[in-house]
């Protein structure tokens, strides 16, 4: 009996990674809508920078989908 | 006769056990989540309760093993079992009474080993499979989600610095209530499943079943139900210690500690290497304490709850042992196992309301008392905690101007 010393290596880069790619598109993505609407209410530009934001908020959807789908088993 | 009745013994003990897995591990999930008022408390259980019981169904590839690789399986009868899950559900609702969030698994694998050493000897332990599935993982767990929770935060305060905190509050709300529900469901589908596997390798060893079948659908039921029903109770005073006792949190805080509690338990799961969700969770909400400059990380308590891991095998093995002890007895033995439980359960409920900890006052305060006497100024929003005792000596003095 060993211990699974790569297993456990693998497991710890895996969850840091994912966990801090999801809070950059997280927070990216509330920083950039907040940052648009802010600049909506003074000039009413803000478009790009608005769509930008959701694209990264879509992102950290896409992260959290990735997990149900690892999570049911019917689904792969 | 006496085999029936063991097995029907099993059977709703198992349920108990089920049951008390679900109260303990609640917070797990969600004590981040009500800790931040992404969720109010009563929604946040009934979620997480749902989620347990969809994830109970979503897998019935029940685990072939129920003793982990810790002791020899053939070696196992229906009494054993029974004084196993005494012994695990006596350690749940000590820990639970004390507000420590100690792993369900390993109190079951305790619980079994204990009682395994007393009906079959020391020999039949594997003691290295105990370093290397219970001792490295209490360790790794809260590392690994603790450095992933730190450097989180870090990085979702520095993005947000610039931000009102109003408009980021709602966004890592909504992250929060979503990464939880996810760990909510991951945890219906791993831990609903090891009361199922144990009722399951009691019935077939008792010939009430096929080798080799699967379970049967009032077992998925059952499990499922149970664990529900015990998530949505709450456990609340876990709920208080992981979501107040170890650091107060912010949202974004809640934010990172869930993305990292969700992605530690799912890596892990699909890796291969199983870590407990209560170990990962404390490491999380901690780690999400060290990574927010200026947060009071209490340590103390934090260094109490790993003696607490270590100690939850060779505790709930020694009540298991003891368990065992009584129920190797026959038919007497175990009612008189079964009286003393339920004796013990009664007991500690007791106990427990002497500074009850409801879905009202979870985040009121950042302890968790036992013998202490809490007076109702404590919690003032509680009536439950009001009896017409306190309320005359209230009365007294205020007339006595105290």
């Amino acid at each position: 009996m060993k211990i699974e010393w790569g297993a456990l290596g693998v497991v710890a880069a895996v969850s840091i990674g994912m966990s801090v790619l999801f809070t950059i598109l997280l927070a990216g993505g509330i920083r950039f809508v907040s940052a648009a609407r802010s600049q909506r209410n003074r000039d009413g530009s803000g478009t790009a920078v608005l769509a930008g934001g959701y694209t990264l908020l879509g992102l950290a959807t896409v992260l959290v989908l990735l997990g149900l789908w690892l999570i049911v088993p019917q689904l792969h | 006769m006496s085999l029936l009745f063991i097995v029907i013994a099993v059977v709703v003990v198992a349920l108990i056990f089920d049951f008390t897995n679900g109260f303990h591990d609640s917070a797990n999930s969600m004590a981040g989540p009500i800790a931040t008022g992404a969720l109010t408390a009563r929604n946040a259980v009934i979620i997480a309760a749902v989620l347990n019981v969809v994830g109970a169904f979503l897998s019935t590839e029940v685990a072939k093993t129920i003793s982990g690789g810790f002791f020899d399986e053939r070696l196992v009868n229906p009494s054993m079992v029974l004084a196993g899950l005494v012994g695990a559900i006596v350690w749940n609702l000590l820990t639970w009474l004390l507000g420590i969030p100690s792993s369900s698994s390993h109190a079951l694998f305790g619980g079994l080993i204990g009682a395994v050493v007393v009906g079959a000897g020391l020999t039949s332990v594997h003691g290295w499979v105990i370093v290397s599935k219970v001792l490295l993982p209490a360790l790794a767990a809260p590392l690994v989600a603790g450095v992933a929770a730190a450097l989180s935060t870090k990085i979702a305060y520095r993005i947000t610095r610039r931000t009102p905190s109003g408009q980021t509050n709602t966004g890592f709300k909504y992250a929060q209530a979503f990464t939880a529900s996810l760990v909510a469901l991951a945890h219906g589908t791993s831990d609903g499943q090891k009361t199922m596997g144990v009722i399951t390798l009691v019935l077939i060893a008792a010939g009430f079943q096929t080798a080799g079948s699967g379970p049967e659908v009032w077992v998925i039921l059952a499990a499922g139900l149970a664990i529900g029903l015990g998530t949505y109770s709450g456990g609340w005073r876990i709920m208080r210690t992981l979501g107040k006792g170890i650091v107060d949190i912010d949202t974004p805080q809640g934010a990172a500690s869930g993305a990292a509690t969700a992605a530690t338990i799912l890596a892990s799961s699909h890796l291969g290497f199983g870590l407990s969700t209560t170990h990962v969770a404390t490491g999380g909400i901690l780690g999400s304490g060290v990574g927010r400059d200026g947060a009071e990380v209490r340590w103390g308590l934090a260094r109490k709850l790993v003696v607490a891991w270590l100690l939850t095998l060779p505790g709930a093995g020694i009540v298991g042992g003891l368990a065992a002890l009584l129920a190797g007895s026959g038919v007497v033995g175990s009612v008189a196992l079964l009286v003393l439980l339920a004796a013990v359960c009664v007991v500690i409920w007791l106990v427990s309301r002497r500074n009850q900890v409801t879905s009202r006052n979870v985040t009121d305060s950042a302890d968790v008392m036992v013998l202490a006497s809490a007076s109702p100024s404590t919690y003032p929003e509680d009536p439950r905690l009001v009896t017409p005792r306190t309320r005359a000596k209230s009365k007294k003095k205020i007339k006595s101007g105290v």
